[in-house]
């Protein structure tokens, strides 16, 4: 019995700030898998397994797993699946290696991206300022979901209400993209 | 001098209540809320405001808008000072600091005017012609001194303290130029529900009709302009951008725009100057209105000689009288206009010359008159006084209004090379051409010169693009304007034998210049700006171009069509270089990535290296060491003592599974990887498509169809790229599909003798680390510290007993503590990217300083590398003869003859006896590094036959570091020859 345990520690040690009508906060609650369709497959088999409603565009999303999950659509041929259980990823993965045998080939990517949830009423005027998406919600409704890069960094941006919005980046630059989102707010304040 | 003397007693659109102080090469003046600086000084009598570029001689306001190419002026100072700033579009504000540019002693007595006298031989192309000899003093004199009298204003040569930002806006409709085309375009696209942007420079929307009389549906030009932008503001689908100018229109509907958000304030606070905006537009429409040009004639640059609508800006929107005497001098009936309003403002008009044999469009009461003659001569050195006319009267005035007809503003339109064609009609050049994707061009910018048929054309090109876009349209209102005369003919200069008639102000090219660079063979259009100048600086000869190409096509006998045009680029006017930056300054140039330990190593004592984007630890100082070199060594020592830590995450991690997961590796690596057992991790080697090294790292199998490739560092991201382009495009039918994990998981080499025994007290039983149940090579999942996942590989870079462990990124900075409180009782310690890098070298390894994009296998001494028995990318071309010469070169080692001598990498070797030439040169050395394991200096390079040279002493040269010492070829493995100790 090794007498040594191990804490995750949240890439950005559970930011949460309040600007003048923008919050940024840091969500380390999610775990993320990806799925990867195997050659032929078209995403049926997936979206069953996992009670998702229905197959996703490429660029949407859907609930799943009882509502307990999001079903991303990253690509063709591949998903990312986000669900409320951080800790428990590593099995979670495992659990749907074999649940999934043959229609999806999955890998933990819940330590590879921080997550940022940003929102509040100047919301679009601050991801003006570093986002190159079509933000309007005629363009990028919600549940929409998007690869884009921000101030060089690679960004899935999706959107989860009018004015809230989900951003994860790579968790090895994530005190730099954090610099970014809060310039980009500070830059718009008064 | 009274306060404000030229300021009129009524009109304007200026806010007379708030009076606003500034300074002018440091004499204080005032000015109202609604001017612009240009405005201010003339309020203020100082119509005089800067010289000339070339022979410094006084110039004046000239203009009211963009296309000023005199009043380029320095504001603000210290580190905030920004020069060749158009007085005519700066806003002012309380407590703005200008001042002029370009002289030599005070703007009144220049001690560059000198210039002037000599201008005989500063003609076009005198550069060229006069600097030729003696050769040598182009260096040393010429260039010194042609580099302090040229340019215009000066850099603080100071950091730039304000702050600048970017940003991307979308739209369906994008209108350039908020004029009375721009907003009645605005209307019927923001009235049908389009998302529109409206961008105009100015900080008010209008255009010309915040300068002009005109009425739009019974009301005041400018009261229409207020009402139609307060319709827009209310709307959610309008955007509305004042002070933003559109500079560049790119590929794709994509239009670059500059905004200047606190230019006209006194102080930033701290939020962004200006904003560089990218527009992604559907549609686009130019309403960008027209520039007014003047007429060449004998001395027509002194300061008090001005664009006739400018002169009408002046009085109707900011209620200024540029003189008190004004003349008007025209080719056309807009011109006569000016005379009129200047009449209703109650300003002095003494005459009114037009070249023309024709009745006067309008009449004016106590106005002379002249038809048909031309001005040949003015006199005012520092102010207008006087202008002579061909008829031999000279008339006295102190403001001279020119016009010379109206260009469309078609910049926009050639910035993807659209090439703009001859109105004979107007005299103009109209948009022409392919046109950049999506854009439409409406009102005057089109040539539609009059106000009701621009009103009219713009609503129209609104409701066409509505419709090509698939939107219902709201039919828009019909205007009732005037369409006002325009008639004109073409009359571009007075012909002049003695004395100098500018064409371009800014440059001070004259039409002698012109008609000079013709006879001297300049004759395509864009040699003629080459060689001239015209047209160039911070206006691109927006006043001057038409003139000097209509001169141009004198000399030739053709037409102006005939003659062409050049074309114009982005950006339409000056975009400020910390604009184009941004925030990608000093530390906010480029992300940073941290390693998972990075806290642990800050608090630890870490010196940081930046590779790549990475921050890595260098090496950890402790306590009463000297220098880098003594952590170095210690932890080298240290590590091959007993155990040390590396935070190894940098290297590129790629998740790789699928049915023909194996096939895919045997494909991109140049070893078999096809039958690689579960739990086995195997060194490959991967070549570019022309059979040079690329990269190389360790592949481990974590089951049937599950790899986890890892690269080196530096080539993460491009690995990544390149395996995905061979999956999606060279073998799309492998069921293969492949995810980076580098950042997923915090990996540590753990090294050394004491390396499993540190081990054993993270890892979670029943895993057992022996040899036998867990070889060099071997990886598995596991867990560690009571249930942490964990993924742990037996390989070895340093060559002693090692392994990399690796657990989820958020346990990296943890886990780095728990190794190293787990090794205390064997002196572990961290080690950083030298003692690595040391030890690598002491093992042999290649790294980037060996794989740098020159090398083969074969070079490398990876030759048995390159299956025989399958192919790879890069192996057909690795084959060719040229790859494989007899004397090739190959990787060895270098140990010097005297253990004192530094070797120093970059070195060449020479072959003892040879003379030290690039002939002789027969290699040269890559890496070095003191190697503490044998108390020497050490290194690896690549020496012809270098497999068939060893003991052999060569020379290693430096000339250029002044090193020169012999040394002995080894085998690269310094250390550990056998492997025993890793496979221990």
């Amino acid at each position: 019995m090794v007498e040594y345990t191990l804490q995750l520690e949240p890439f950005l040690g559970g930011y949460a700030q309040q600007f003048e009508h923008v919050s940024l906060n840091e969500v380390d609650t999610m775990a993320l898998i990806s799925l990867a369709l195997p050659n032929g497959q078209d995403g049926t088999a997936v979206v069953q397994a996992l009670e998702a409603s229905d197959v996703p565009n490429v660029g949407a999303s859907c609930p799943c797993l009882n509502g307990s999950g999001t079903l991303m659509r990253m690509a063709q041929d591949q998903f990312l699946l986000c669900v409320e259980d951080v800790a428990n990823s590593f099995e979670m993965n495992k659990d749907l290696e074999q649940k999934l045998a043959g229609i999806a080939y999955t890998t933990d990517q819940t330590h590879v991206w921080v997550a940022l949830d940003i929102g509040g009423p100047a919301t679009l005027t601050a991801l003006e300022r570093i986002c190159p998406v079509d933000l309007d919600i005629s363009a990028f409704d919600i549940g929409a979901v998007a690869r884009t890069s921000m101030e060089h960094l690679g960004v899935i941006i999706t959107r989860i209400t009018e004015t809230n919005f989900r951003l994860f980046s790579a968790s090895s630059s994530a005190g730099s993209f954090l610099h970014a989102l809060e310039t980009s707010i500070e830059n718009i304040t008064t | 001098m009274t306060e404000q003397s030229n300021r009129l007693a009524h009109g304007g659109l200026i806010n007379r209540d708030k009076r606003l102080s500034f300074k002018f090469n440091g004499t204080g003046f005032k000015g109202y809320e609604g001017d612009t600086l240009a405005s201010a000084l003339l309020a203020n009598g100082k119509g005089f405001v800067g010289r000339s570029f070339k022979y410094h001689r006084p110039r004046g306001i000239f203009s009211a808008g963009p296309e000023e190419p005199n009043a380029l002026v320095q504001l603000r100072s210290g580190a905030h000072q920004e020069p060749n700033t158009r007085a005519t579009v700066a806003e002012l504000f309380d407590g703005l600091w200008a001042s002029s540019q370009n002289h030599i002693g005070s703007l009144e007595f220049d001690l560059m005017s000198v210039t002037d006298l000599a201008a005989p031989f500063l003609s076009a192309g005198f550069y060229y012609k006069t600097f030729m000899w003696p050769k040598a003093f182009w260096e040393k004199v010429y260039e010194p001194l042609i580099r302090r009298s040229a340019g215009l204003g000066q850099l603080s040569m100071k950091d730039d303290p304000d702050t600048y930002d970017k940003g991307f806006l979308h739209c369906d409709l994008l209108i350039i130029g908020a004029g009375p085309a721009g907003l009645a375009a605005a209307l019927t696209a923001g009235r049908s529900g389009a998302r529109v942007i409206i961008a105009d420079e100015d900080f008010v929307m209008g255009g010309r009709l915040n300068a002009e009389t005109y009425g739009i549906n019974g009301m005041e030009g400018h009261l229409w302009a207020q009402n139609a932008v307060a319709e827009l503001a209310a709307m959610d689908n309008v955007r509305l951008m004042s002070r933003t100018t559109v500079y560049g229109a790119y590929d794709h509907g994509v239009f670059g725009a500059l905004e200047r958000k606190t230019d006209h304030l006194a102080q930033s606070n701290g939020k962004p100057r200006q904003i560089l905006w990218r527009i992604y537009s559907k549609r686009s429409l130019l309403t960008a209105g027209a520039t007014e040009r003047p007429i060449a004639f004998p001395n027509n640059d002194r300061p008090g000689v001005m664009l006739a609508g400018a002169v009408r800006s002046y009085v109707n929107r900011y209620a200024v009288a540029p003189g008190h005497k004004v003349s008007v001098f025209t080719n056309n009936d807009d011109g006569w206009r000016t005379a009129s309003d200047l009449q209703k403002q109650g300003v002095e008009v003494v005459a009114v010359i037009d070249v023309r044999n024709a009745p006067a469009p309008v009449s004016l009461n106590g106005v002379e008159t002249i038809h048909g003659a031309h001005i040949v001569d003015t006199a005012g050195r520092k102010g207008l006084k006087s202008i002579k006319l061909s008829n031999g009267k000279t008339i006295a005035t102190d403001c001279l209004a020119v016009a010379g007809g109206w260009n469309p503003n078609v910049h926009l339109t050639c910035h993807q090379r659209g090439k703009p064609e001859w109105r004979e009609d107007i005299l103009a050049f109209v948009p022409g051409g392919t046109l950049p994707a999506g854009m439409q061009v409406a009102g005057a910018a089109s040539g539609t010169l009059t106000l009701k048929a621009g009103l009219q054309d713009a609503a129209q090109s609104a409701e066409t693009i509505l419709n090509d876009l698939g939107m219902a349209v709201k039919k828009s209102e019909s205007f009732e304007a005037e369409d006002e005369a325009h008639s004109a003919t073409s009359f571009w200069h007075v012909k002049t034998t003695g004395k100098r008639a500018w064409v371009d102000l800014q440059n001070d090219v004259t039409t002698k210049d012109i008609k000079l660079s013709y006879q001297e063979g300049f004759r395509s259009v864009e040699h003629l700006k080459r060689y001239s100048t015209l047209g160039m600086a911070t206006d691109q000869g927006k006043t001057s171009n038409i003139a000097g190409l209509a001169i141009l096509a004198e000399c030739s006998g053709k037409t102006i069509p005939e003659t062409g045009t050049t074309i114009f680029r982005p950006p339409y006017t000056p975009v400020p270089i910390g604009a184009l930056a941004g925030r990608a300054r000093g530390k906010d140039f480029r992300p940073y990535r941290l390693t998972p330990s990075h806290k642990w190593a800050e608090a630890n004592g870490a010196t940081f290296v930046e590779t790549g984007n990475w921050l890595r630890a260098q090496w950890f100082a402790r306590k009463g060491e000297k220098g880098w070199r003594d952590s170095v060594d210690r932890e080298v020592q240290m590590t091959r003592a007993s155990v040390g830590i590396c935070d190894v995450t940098t290297l590129g991690k790629i998740d790789i599974q699928g049915k023909d997961a194996a096939e895919f590796l045997n494909h991109v690596y140049t070893n078999a990887f096809l039958k690689l057992p579960v739990g086995k991790t195997r060194y490959g080697l991967m070549l570019r498509e022309d059979g040079i090294a690329y990269d190389d790292g360790t592949t481990a199998r974590l089951g049937e169809n599950h790899f986890v490739m890892t690269t080196t560092t530096a080539n993460a991201v491009l690995v990544f790229r390149r395996l995905e382009f061979a999956r999606q495009c060279l073998w799309p039918d492998l069921d293969v599909h492949l995810i980076s994990t580098t950042d997923g998981w915090a990996q540590f080499a753990v090294a050394g003798p004491n390396s499993r025994a540190l081990l054993q007290k993270v890892v979670d039983a029943p895993f057992d680390l022996s040899s036998e149940a867990f070889p060099f090579m071997a990886c598995a999942e596991l867990t560690v510290c009571g249930g942490t996942p964990a993924r742990l590989f037996r390989i070895s870079f340093s060559g002693e007993l090692a392994y990399q462990i690796a657990v989820p990124s958020k346990y990296g900075n943890a886990m780095m503590g728990v190794l190293m409180q787990a090794g205390e009782e064997f002196g572990a310690i961290p080690y950083g990217t030298e003692a690595l890098g040391v030890m690598r070298i002491e093992k042999g390894h290649a790294a980037g300083n060996e794989l740098n994009g020159q090398t083969t296998a074969a070079n490398l001494g990876l030759g048995g590398f390159v299956s025989a028995k399958k192919d790879c990318i890069g192996k057909t071309l690795s084959q060719r003869p040229e790859m494989n010469p007899e004397d090739d070169i190959r990787l060895v080692g270098f140990k010097p003859v005297n253990t004192q001598d530094a070797l120093l990498a970059g070195s060449h070797f020479i072959t003892k006896g040879e003379r030290e030439n690039m002939a002789n040169d027969q290699g040269w050395m890559s890496s070095v590094a003191y190697s503490p394991s044998l108390g020497h200096s050490i290194g690896l390079g690549f020496i012809k036959n270098g497999q068939s040279r060893m003991g052999e002493i060569v020379k290693v040269v430096n000339p250029a570091r002044g090193v020169n010492v012999e040394a002995e070829i080894v085998s690269p493995h310094f250390y550990d020859p056998e492997g025993g100790l890793q496979r221990g």
